[in-house]
């Protein structure tokens, strides 16, 4: 049977996509900024002294990283209202899930930076007389910073693809706005590659920014 | 009679199994310039990095201007990294790798410790530091990142940035151990000169040439004890230990004056 192209429908339900669009957009820098910002803690928690910061930074980590980011989610939707007082909505079990493990990799980003750093310069911080919280500010997260910005921007890419995962527990987002397109149209190939298209429009430009960063800083 | 700056009793290091520092007792008066020399793992880079607590020792005691650093406990001196941090400041130090901080240009580098530790005013930071770049010979420099520079260029800054903190002791670890030998001269032209100032330098170094011309006193490390200490003249032309005898027999670089006793 010849197949009839049908991309009208999936153009006409623009404002299913559109809010799709912006669901996607609203979880993916949502959980980016929280992740990045506990990942700085979380990050710095794992080279505490006391282990009583340490490892349950340690812990915390290898959990989130080790989980696939699909059953931390359905997780926080399924289990987390029983197990405690709150209901949560989609939303907010895919912010939840997904916040989380970016915090976890960011944690790693921000760990693997700082431990680039030469123990020299360190050394020299101290040896001038610096605290460790100027040693910290001064002289490692400014040099760590730039190491870690490629390694940032692909996680940007990575999480903002993984949003579509939400899509599992009918959060409105790309994916299940396509979804919900083509089970009306009957138009899955037209759907799904709009809505393709419309992540690679999204973050295909920070792609481009990690390959642009990562020639700046090779030389 | 001359003013003790730092010193250490019987102070002993070790790393897990290993004694680094068997018990080192030493005394550095003011205006003094003392090489250490010895074989490497000898333990002397690890004495120095004790005397300003980038190591903790793992025992014995340290004083400066003859106060003790650290407090006693049990019998055991026990450091706080608080009580440490003012103690560095007064120390100045240069590392064999320069240690340089490379995001931030040549006056930076300079201006960081007065300005972050000691607190100065930018006025007096920035001109505290244009005037210790001109006393390494670099004013020229300033605006340039340490990439740019050659290693006695960046070893040269980064002596004016120990020096910027205007510390009570220079401790140089191996300056010039990293050097193309080409650029050795103006690193330890500018070392000598802050000795003739009469500024107290302590150096570990593999440069005997230099430790014989310009050190007025010379310790001989092997395995983690002082083996044998003296005047330059007694240590590096008329050493008693054998092992001493050994180790500068092995530097070929060394050239011996004669002996006068030979004569």
């Amino acid at each position: 049977m010849e197949h009839v192209w049908d991309f009208q429908t999936v153009f006409a339900s623009w404002s299913l996509l559109s809010q799709g669009l912006f669901n996607t957009l609203k979880l993916g820098l949502l959980t980016l900024i929280t992740g990045m910002f506990f990942g700085f803690f979380v990050g710095l928690g794992r080279y505490s002294r006391s282990s009583w910061v340490n490892f349950p930074a340690g812990v915390f980590v290898e959990v989130f990283r080790n989980t696939p980011a699909l059953v931390q989610i359905m997780w926080f939707y399924f289990a987390f209202p029983i197990i405690s007082p709150f209901d949560i909505d989609a939303f907010a079990a895919a912010a939840l899930g997904l916040g989380l493990n970016t915090t976890a990799f960011c944690a790693e980003i921000f760990r693997g930076g700082i431990q680039s750093i030469h123990r020299g310069q360190w050394e020299a911080g101290k040896a001038l007389g610096m605290t460790y919280r100027e040693q910290v500010w001064r002289i490692i997260l400014p040099q760590a910073v730039v190491r870690m910005i490629p390694a940032f921007m692909n996680r940007v890419v990575e999480l903002m693809k993984m949003t579509s995962l939400a899509s599992v527990i009918a959060f409105g987002e790309l994916m299940h706005q396509a979804k919900t397109i083509s089970t009306y149209h009957f138009n899955p190939i037209e759907s799904y590659t709009v809505v393709a298209l419309l992540f690679f429009l999204v973050i295909s430009p920070f792609a481009f920014l990690v390959y642009h960063l990562e020639n700046r800083f090779r030389k | 009679m001359s003013l003790e700056i730092l010193s250490c009793r019987n102070l002993k290091k070790q790393f897990v199994e290993n004694q680094v520092l068997q018990g080192i007792d030493l005394q550095i008066n003011k205006g003094e310039s003392l090489a250490i020399i010895g074989a490497s793992g000898s333990g002397k880079s690890t004495l120095l990095r004790c005397l300003n607590f980038l190591e903790i020792p793992s025992s014995g005691e340290v004083r400066l201007r003859g106060k003790l650093i650290g407090s006693r406990q049990n019998g055991q001196v026990v450091y706080q990294e608080r009580d440490l941090i003012p103690i560095r400041a007064k120390i100045g130090m240069v590392f064999q790798h320069f240690n340089l901080f490379p995001h931030m240009t040549v006056l930076q580098n300079v201006m960081e410790g007065p300005r972050t530790v000691l607190k100065l005013p930018k006025s007096e930071y920035e001109s505290r530091a244009i005037s210790y770049l001109e006393k390494v010979s670099i004013p020229e420099k300033r605006n340039a990142y340490p990439s740019e520079l050659s290693g006695g260029q960046q070893q040269r800054v980064a002596i004016a940035r120990a020096l910027a903190m205007e510390p009570e002791i220079m401790l140089f670890d191996e300056a010039t151990s990293a050097l193309d030998p080409e650029l050795v001269g103006e690193v330890l032209d500018v070392i000598l000169k802050l000795m003739e100032e009469g500024l107290t330098c302590v150096l570990v170094t593999h440069e005997l040439g230099f430790a014989y011309s310009a050190a007025q006193r010379v310790l001989f490390m092997h395995n983690g004890v002082v083996l044998e200490e003296g005047s330059a003249y007694d240590v590096l032309v008329e050493p008693q230990q054998p092992r001493t005898i050994e180790f500068l027999r092995g530097h070929s670089r060394f050239q011996l004056p004669a002996s006068k006793n030979s004569q």
